[in-house]
């Protein structure tokens, strides 16, 4: 069971973010995260603020080339965006293996992404896309790129004030590839070992931009910036992929647990990598000579 | 289906009019409208609560554990520590619902008292108003540990020097099988192959986690309704707390899975405490992560397989050690030991055998019965050992196998004499030819096929003197009651029941209801343990009914003015063969026999084949009454640049000897099918030094719908069984060969033996990479 | 109750529809649906790990599947919960209910209300679902005895007279 606490229910955005400015209390969204790890190690006499009734976060809105998706936005609302398969293939490819249904019916983007665990499934998919995030609080609003809001282990740049409203990005060009592959040591449900996402955009038979973001590899989800570089700037041969793949797995900084070892993660990073490029190269090449 | 005439099982080829139907199970309606109730569902006026407090430690004494504060606690009833507990200060934990004699007479402490030897053992009991005060009353008792040296692995336990957890040497058991002559069977050998196979723990998961309720009825009886696959748990709750056998009464709910989990005692005699100490009714369901804490996964073994052979595959030699980690405490290592001992040599005829086993204590968690009962890791070893004989000899591993297998008439390792059909060659065969053509390999995945057969055992030890009693009765309404205390823990014990005496009645299977599950109103069973539920109480439920059977067709034939042989019962009508005029409805039969004083009920006891134990210096000897045969085969694609393996395909064909309900039979094998996968692949409970790691279902991973290949099963019908109308038991057979024919496939698809499970993505990339180094 | 301290309810009074009933509690935050719908009465909810691990507490809010063991009871006031006891029951069985019996699909049953719902759940949103739908729609419901075959099977015949019940009505 539960330790006891406070919930406070705001009915408007604002009222939230008034009861986060002068209360010291915790936004509660979905609870996927939260309630278990209060169960497991949580002290009784904490206070949360629920943002079931805030509907306005949930949603996701299509402008022209720009996706911008409410925080409260659960991993199952993406899987029900008709449009979403064009905007991040990616993240629709993750999202039909996070975790199980009832959980994607009530985990939501903003919790996933503000928890910061280095294996939250979503944020590999949205750094590959270059999502942005807004932050709001009673104070005002600020937007930053996704990448400089993970800050290490379980930490990011959310201040307790503050609500992650919206993430958006733009939807990649049409000469391009996204994927996404989670590693897991089963096929449902599971804690990721090892996920990665890229994106490759072609232009004149060249590889204009990279990225390579990967989770459950370092204290944090991050780009592999220097593999990406690699990439950019001619064709994507077999030997630049590996290079690329080989100097991500560098970059990575794993931990042995129990569901793999950090030589492991590694190793994989460097095989799914290199995977996901080749693919990514030769899906979006296809798209460019139809 | 095939079906074969067996003589020795004198089956009657008349066609069954209901038995190995797939008809619905009499469990399954209450089940799926969500009626059915469980131990944890159950409540009372004036109901306690119950929380335990687990040790933390694996290895400490225990300097002081004061409840002072928790018992200070509002709503807080009763707080018991090992010191407030009855002088017997134990709980038999040796074969539970034994009736026979040659107990080992294991003792566990009931709580911990001034030591504690694992991780997880209980130190209190609180009953409280409500779960959250039980729990705060928890946090609120004080023990002071001190940390003392602890032992971990199985062989440090047994190297002299070791901390000592058990007896003298922390040897908790061992066996020894001296059978024809090794060396002479060594020397006639053209190959010696050698190899090392580990197992890890497996957790059951059932989805169910231990619940019970306790209370003292109005006639001083203390009653308890639980979560058990054992009934007879009400003895060794009495001798436990002193009370006589008649004043406990302990009753098994539907079980939300047991798969051996809930053989031994799990929570029972703490809540027959509680509810003495607070003298009102108590609850307890352990939360998941106790769940892991209070009972024994399956045990870690280590087994090394020293054969020779001839060039062209026959076994002249087998020399096998067994290593198991028995954790703490013995509970039922001795026996989970000697039936891996037993079934050293799998489906195997080995004239030339050496086996050596012993179970060590460590401070894990105590291991005990789950599913397979050590044979599955006997097995493993066998089919992988099968694996690398054929490629040391060039020769394909089914030939191998067809050269060694047992057949009806030899002896096995024991010695015992094979009576019952052995169909491993052809299940072996149908299985394989189901898989299909082999899909093509890709750039990065190898399809791998593999097989495994087994040999095991269904029903009790022989000198456990088993027995079973049952109870069928006819209404007088033609409606038909049957009484055993079978419990019925998913696998439709209690439904077969019913559809054998449907079939010998002939009535439909609808009209029957059996009671089941209590230890004070329904004739006693014996346990839901060791594939022996249908088997045993299958026997005595067809015994009881063809009694009833004959009683009624009697005062018919006296009607009627014919011979019973001449009547027949089907459709709720008794009638003369061949002349349908003549006919009465049960319920007209019934009331000729009250009328007539004759009995229209029975209480029948089966019992099984005894022995007097294996002589202890050759091990040869009698030990069970019978063996299932078959076989697995699964396909897998492994992904050689990770290293994941993807189950594509996993087939069971298995001699059933005759299917009661061909669904439920079915039913066994898909669900093994599916455990065996993650055994051999994502499941292991991971403890360091003693501490254990994996403590919910996200951490130990059982496989979910997304992990589900194709699964199919194939039941083969020998009839020469021991069960009722030639049925073998088959809830533990079906599993034994599922992991190692994954094991096997794996090893087809990259060309490399792994020898210690689970079957990591991690094992395999580090295999393939020695390969390569190797060349 | 009120905190005197912060001004907030400390304890509510929610009111649940359960299965077409309104069922009024007090509870605090911190209770679960799950342990507020077993209070109820409706022990049909089972519970096997209160972390969102095995999906045996499965039951739809407002017709989408959750995990009522991380659903806050506060949050179902003033909605609508169906329990598996809710969907059908004899005499007036759910297809989904008649498949699962004749198909054998539950063994021990433990799992089998949280996989009903679940099925439940994934036939309104797809009536006619591939195996991999099914397999990618069950999976957070852990089930140890049956291996989900027939399971899969049950829900593919439940969906075929669904769409078949569709048709004639």
């Amino acid at each position: 069971m539960l330790p006891s606490f406070e919930l406070l229910e705001p009915h408007s955005l604002d009222e939230a973010l008034k009861m986060l400015a002068t209360s010291e209390a915790t936004p509660l969204a979905g609870g996927t995260n939260l309630l278990p790890d209060l169960r497991a190690h949580g002290r009784a006499g904490r206070r949360f603020i629920s943002l079931a009734a805030l509907d306005q976060l949930r949603g996701v809105e299509h402008k022209g080339n720009r996706v911008i998706m409410g925080g409260s936005t659960t991993l199952n609302d993406i899987l029900r965006d008709p449009l979403m398969p064009k905007a991040a293939p990616s993240l629709v490819s993750m999202a039909k293996v996070f975790a199980g249904t009832m959980i994607r019916n009530a985990a939501t983007i903003a919790g996933n992404i503000c928890y910061g665990s280095p294996s939250a499934d979503a944020i590999p998919p949205l750094l590959s896309v270059d999502a942005e995030v807004t932050l709001t609080s009673a104070a005002g609003e600020r937007t930053l790129p996704l990448d400089s809001f993970l800050l290490g282990y379980k930490k990011t740049a959310h201040q307790p004030d503050e609500l992650l409203k919206t993430v958006a990005w733009t939807i990649p060009a049409a000469d391009s590839a996204n994927l996404f592959y989670k590693l897991g040591r089963r096929r449902g449900d599971a804690i990721t070992v090892v996920g990665v996402a890229v994106t490759v955009v072609i232009e004149s038979g060249s590889c204009s931009k990279a990225r390579i973001a990967l989770g459950s590899v370092a204290p944090t989800v991050f780009r592999a910036k220097e593999a990406e570089n690699i990439l950019i700037g001619g064709p994507l041969t077999a030997a630049t992929i590996d290079q690329a793949a080989l100097t991500a797995a560098q970059a990575s900084r794993p931990i042995d647990d129990i569901r793999a070892s950090a030589e492991y993660r590694r190793h994989a990073v460097h095989m799914l990598v290199r995977r996901l490029l080749t693919q990514a190269w030769q899906t979006s090449g296809a798209k460019q000579h139809d | 289906m095939n079906r074969m005439e067996n003589p020795l099982a004198g089956v009657k080829s008349e066609k069954f009019r209901q038995v190995g139907k797939p008809l619905i199970r009499t469990d399954s309606p209450t089940k799926v409208y969500g009626t059915a109730v469980y131990a944890g569902d159950l409540t009372m006026p004036g109901m306690l609560y119950a929380a335990v407090l687990h040790s933390e430690r694996a290895s400490a004494l225990l300097r002081r554990v004061d409840t002072t504060r928790a018992k200070e606690l509002p709503g807080v009833h009763c707080v018991l520590t090992a010191e407030d507990l009855p002088a017997s200060q134990g709980v038999m934990t040796d074969m539970p619902g034994q009736t026979g004699g040659m107990t080992k007479n294991t003792k566990q402490p009931i709580l911990a008292k001034d030591r504690v030897r694992f991780c997880g053992e209980p130190i209190a009991l609180v009953a409280a108003e409500s779960v959250a005060i039980a729990e705060q009353a928890i946090g609120l008792i004080d023990v002071d540990y001190q940390d003392i040296d602890g032992v971990y692995d199985p062989f440090d336990a047994l190297a002299p020097g070791a901390p000592i957890v058990y007896g003298d040497d922390n040897v908790v058991a061992s066996y020894k099988i001296r059978k024809g002559d090794i060396e002479k069977g060594f020397a006639e050998a053209d190959v010696i192959v050698e190899n090392t196979f580990t197992t890890q723990y497996q957790e059951q998961a059932f989805l169910e986690p231990e619940a019970a309720l306790a209370w003292v009825d109005e006639l001083e009886v203390l009653n308890i309704r639980s979560s058990t696959q054992v009934v007879e748990h009400y003895r060794a709750v009495a001798d436990a707390i002193g009370l006589p056998h008649n004043r406990v009464r302990l009753r098994a709910e539907f079980v939300g899975g047991g798969f051996g989990g809930k053989e031994v005692m799990t929570i029972e005699v703490w809540l027959a405490l509680l509810a003495l100490a607070s003298r009102r009714p108590v609850r307890l369901v352990q939360p998941r992560e106790r769940s892991f804490l209070s009972h024994g996964p399956r045990h870690p073994f280590n087994i090394t397989h020293r054969t020779g052979v001839t060039r062209d595959g026959k076994i002249t030699a087998l020399q096998i050690s067994f290593t198991s980690d028995a954790g703490a405490y013995a509970k039922l290592s001795p026996y989970i030991l000697l039936y891996a001992t037993v079934g050293a040599t799998g489906p195997y005829r080995v004239d030339n055998l050496h086996v050596d086993s012993v179970s060590a204590a460590t401070n894990n968690l105590p291991a005990c019965a789950f599913r397979g009962f050590g044979t599955m890791q006997a097995n493993l070893a066998c089919e992988g050992q099968m694996e690398e004989i054929a490629k040391t000899l060039g020769m394909d591993s089914m030939e191998v196998r067809r050269r060694n297998f047992i057949r009806t008439g030899d002896a096995n390792a024991t010695g015992q004499i094979i009576r019952s059909a052995v169909w491993s060659d052809q299940c072996a065969t149908q299985a394989l030819a189901a898989l299909g053509k082999r899909p093509e390999n890709s750039q990065t995945t190898r399809i791998g096929h593999g097989v495994a057969c087994y040999q095991q055992s269904y029903g009790r030890i022989l000198w456990m003197k088993d027995s079973s009693e049952a109870w069928v009765g006819v209404e007088m309404d033609g409606t038909v009651v049957v009484r055993s205390a079978v419990a019925d823990i998913g696998g439709g014990q209690s439904s077969a029941l019913a559809q054998i005496t449907a079939e010998i009645l002939g009535v439909p299977m609808k009209e029957v209801v059996v009671y089941f599950g209590d230890g004070a109103v329904t004739p006693l069973a014996g346990t839901s343990t060791a594939s022996r539920a249908l088997y045993m109480s299958g026997n005595a439920t067809q015994m009881a009914a063809t009694r009833v059977r004959e009683n009624l067709l009697g005062c018919a034939g006296r009607h009627f003015s014919v011979e019973a042989e001449e009547l027949d019962m089907n459709d709720s009508q008794v009638f003369v063969v061949g002349d349908p005029k003549r006919s009465m409805t049960i319920n007209d039969c019934v009331k000729l026999c009250a009328a007539e004083g004759v009995h229209r009920h029975n209480l029948a006891i089966f019992k099984a084949p005894t022995s007097e134990g294996i002589d202890p210096e050759t091990g040869q000897g009698e030990v069970f009454p019978d063996f299932t045969y078959g076989a697995h085969a699964a396909q897998v694609a492994v992904d050689i640049e990770t290293g994941e393996v993807r189950v594509l395909q996993s087939i069971g064909a298995h001699d059933v000897g005759q299917a009661i309900n061909l669904r439920a039979v079915e039913g066994q094998v898909e669900g093994s099918a599916l455990m065996g996968q993650g055994f051999a692949l994502c499941e292991e409970l991971i403890l360091e030094q003693g501490q254990l790691q994996t403590r919910s279902l996200s951490e130990y991973l059982i496989p979910t719908s997304e992990d589900v290949p194709k699964i199919k099963a194939i039941i083969l019908e020998s009839g020469s069984g021991l069960g009722p109308f030639g049925s073998k038991g088959i809830g533990e057979p079906v599993y034994a060969p599922v992991a190692a024919s994954i094991a096997n496939a794996v090893t087809d698809a990259i060309g490399v033996h792994i020898f210690e499970l689970p079957i990591t993505p991690e094992k395999i990339v580090k295999a393939l990479r020695r390969k390569e180094t190797v060349g | 109750m009120t905190d005197k301290k912060t001004g907030m309810a400390r304890e509510k009074l929610v009111n649940i529809h359960v299965n077409g009933t309104a069922c009024e509690i007090t509870v605090p935050a911190w209770r679960t649906l799950l342990e507020v719908l077993r209070e109820l009465g409706h022990v049909e909810v089972k519970c096997g790990c209160e972390k969102g691990d095995c999906g045996a507490c499965a039951v739809l809010l407002d017709g989408e599947v959750v995990d009522s063991c991380l659903t806050l009871a506060w949050n179902a006031d003033r909605r609508s919960v169906m329990t598996v006891q809710g969907l059908g029951g004899p005499g007036k069985a759910h297809p989904l209910q008649t498949a699962f019996i004749e198909h054998g699909g539950a063994q021990c049953g433990y799992c089998t209300p949280g996989m009903i719902l679940a099925a439940k759940a994934l036939l309104d949103d797809i009536p006619n679902p591939s195996l991999d739908d099914i397999k990618r729609g069950l999976s957070g419901n852990l089930c140890r005895c049956t291996g989900y075959t027939r399971i899969f099977s049950a829900i593919r015949a439940a969906a075929q007279a669904l769409r078949q019940e569709g048709g004639t009505s």
